[in-house]
């Protein structure tokens, strides 16, 4: 027997969508961890990869332009709610942001150099299309009156900044 | 000598307050007022009142320019809660003073009553200032925390990460060094002892007046500790944590102004690998459909019966060796055709011309050498059903061929 909600879990994960503990699908990969590893390896020969926070799909192939465009936004976005005086950290996790709030940021942004070189941000239009993007790989969610929030998939991108520079104590600051 | 009343400067400071509170600014920030910086404040309010600011000795001059002079000064900074942080060792210096005076009073426990009097009452004075300047720092250091992490200036994270850097270095950490009750040489754990040492004496020394002075000093401590702990929890709950984000924020800001910086994400670092999402769903959205379809359309077929022949037919079989051998006896032969008309009428009388033309394939053989009739005669070959006109061929053996 397949575990409760099989044919979503699969569907989901191989529409490239990151599945987050604020779903209830999480629970059940949870309690069937091995079973899913063993399934995406056997059946297609992808890795699913989980921590507490969310699980995604990775294959060999990667969808780098994406995932960079993605990188970026939440760089510059973290970037300018820590100029605008805001916890970035607790913005991300519990906070809903109007569209125009988000295009102001990166209109406004102090990296105005690589969003213009971005063909995914540099526009009003460009950048809501990368917001829906984000979307249907569950990392935004659109909320009722153009609001968006972003799930706990953020967190991949985010923390993959900071470990750039994990090694480096020559500036830390503590 | 301040010649005015009391009253007439505390109106002026009230009338003027505004003014006052600028050149205050002025002197915080500056740490000087300048003579050009007056002037235009006092333009600005079009009030000329510099005497007036001189004579009740709010300011004071240096050299050209002017400063407030440190009661008032003090006394701004506390209405207005407004504490410019003490270094550590300003407020070590009141740990030295409480240290010295503490041995003094134990080593001249039995000296003269009035020093001893008078020693108690300046201990109870720098324990009363220590206080102050902790509580004053804390605060101040709060504030300055909160202003940091708001970033009300905008200033860019690395000038912030060096103001949170400096703040921690210079101030919260040695203050909280201060404040360490596990922190054998602790400013706090000198006044425990101070505390303990007032507490017996305050009941075991021979005057009353010592014993009363005793008395009101661990009655202060007392106070200060409850005032010290309370700062100390605000360092410990508030402060510390707050300082934490700071540095953890940090962490992150740093790796993405690295990850921004210089074309880095453009070039040389790759992003999280992400999955390429297809197109092809693994499951066809119509796959229930489907297949409930491909099943269907079994379900209602007519049934099919095949009956069989219940005539049994014996099938001629072709048996090539046989009929080659028969031939080759019987080479040359002039009329291939007739000859295998009447080779397979041996068999059966009633031939069909498929078993006919069966027998003629002979002729293809590699064996053979054929030749047709010159005279371009015909012959007819038939049974029941039909006739067939062929040309005569003649067919022998060929010589250069191997049987």
């Amino acid at each position: 027997m397949y575990p409760d909600k099989h044919k979503e879990i699969v569907t989901s994960l191989m529409e490239g969508k990151f599945i987050t503990v604020e779903d209830f699908l999480f629970e059940t990969i949870k309690k069937n961890e091995d079973f899913y590893i063993n399934f995406f390896e056997t059946s297609f020969g992808f890795e699913i990869i989980g921590n507490h926070d969310f699980y995604y799909l990775v294959s060999s192939d990667t969808n780098e332009n994406t995932s960079r465009d993605i990188s970026i936004f939440f760089s510059i976005l973290c970037y300018e709610l820590d100029k605008d005086g805001k916890n970035f950290l607790e913005e991300l996790n519990y906070s809903e942001f109007h569209i125009d709030e988000i295009l102001e940021f990166f209109k406004n942004s102090s990296w105005l150099d690589v969003i213009k070189a971005n063909k995914q941000l540099n526009t009003d239009d460009s950048l809501k299309r990368h917001i829906g993007t984000m979307v249907k790989r569950n990392i935004a969610v659109k909320q009722s009156n153009d609001r968006y929030s972003f799930t706990k998939a953020h967190k991949l991108f985010i923390d993959f900044a900071k470990d750039l520079v994990k090694d480096d104590k020559n500036e830390s600051i503590a | 000598m301040i010649k005015s009343e009391p009253k007439s400067i505390l109106q002026f400071m009230a009338s003027h307050y505004d003014l006052l509170r600028d050149l205050f600014d002025l002197q915080v920030k500056n740490d000087i007022i300048t003579k050009e910086a007056l002037s235009i404040c006092i333009e600005n309010y079009d009030k000329n009142i510099q005497a007036q600011l001189t004579e009740y000795q709010i300011l004071v001059e240096q050299n050209d320019d002017f400063a407030f002079n440190e009661p008032y000064l003090i006394l701004f900074e506390f209405i207005h809660q407004q504490f410019k942080p003490l270094l550590p060792e300003e407020i070590e210096h009141f740990g030295q003073s409480i240290r010295t005076l503490f041995l003094k009073i134990k080593e001249g426990i039995n000296d003269d009553k009035n020093i001893l009097l008078e020693r108690i009452e300046a201990l109870s004075n720098q324990i009363k200032k220590f206080t102050n300047a902790v509580i004053n720092n804390t605060k101040s250091l709060l504030t300055e925390s909160k202003e940091l992490k708001a970033n009300n200036k905008k200033i860019d994270y690395q000038e912030k990460i060096h103001k949170a850097r400096y703040l921690i270095e210079n101030y919260i950490s040695p203050l909280n060094t201060i404040l360490d009750v596990n922190h054998s040489q602790s400013i706090y754990n000198e006044l425990l002892n101070v505390s303990q040492f007032s507490n017996v004496k305050r009941f075991d020394y021979g005057d009353e007046s010592i014993r009363r002075e005793f008395e009101k000093l661990y009655h202060l401590l007392r106070q200060v500790g409850k005032d010290l702990n309370t700062q100390s929890v605000i360092l410990t709950n508030e402060l510390l944590p707050l300082i934490e984000r700071i540095k953890t924020e940090s962490q992150y800001l740093r790796g993405f102004h690295h990850y921004l910086n210089n074309g880095n994400c453009y070039k040389g670092i790759e992003p999280p690998r992400i999955f390429v999402s297809t197109r092809d769903n693994i499951y066809n959205r119509f796959v229930y459909e489907n297949t409930k379809e491909y099943f269907e359309q079994f379900k209602n077929e007519a049934e099919l019966i095949v009956v069989e022949d219940a005539q049994q037919t014996i099938d001629w079989l072709f048996d090539k060796s046989k009929y080659k051998e028969t031939l080759n006896k019987n080479l040359p032969v002039e009329d291939f055709f007739k000859w295998c008309e009447s080779s397979i009428k041996q068999e059966s009388e009633n031939f069909s011309f498929d078993n006919f033309f069966m027998v003629t394939s002979l002729l293809f053989e590699d064996d053979y050498e054929v030749t047709v009739n010159k005279q371009g005669n015909k012959i007819t070959v038939s049974n029941d059903e039909s006739e067939l006109i062929m040309p005569k061929l003649t067919i022998k053996k060929q010589e250069d061929v191997s049987r």
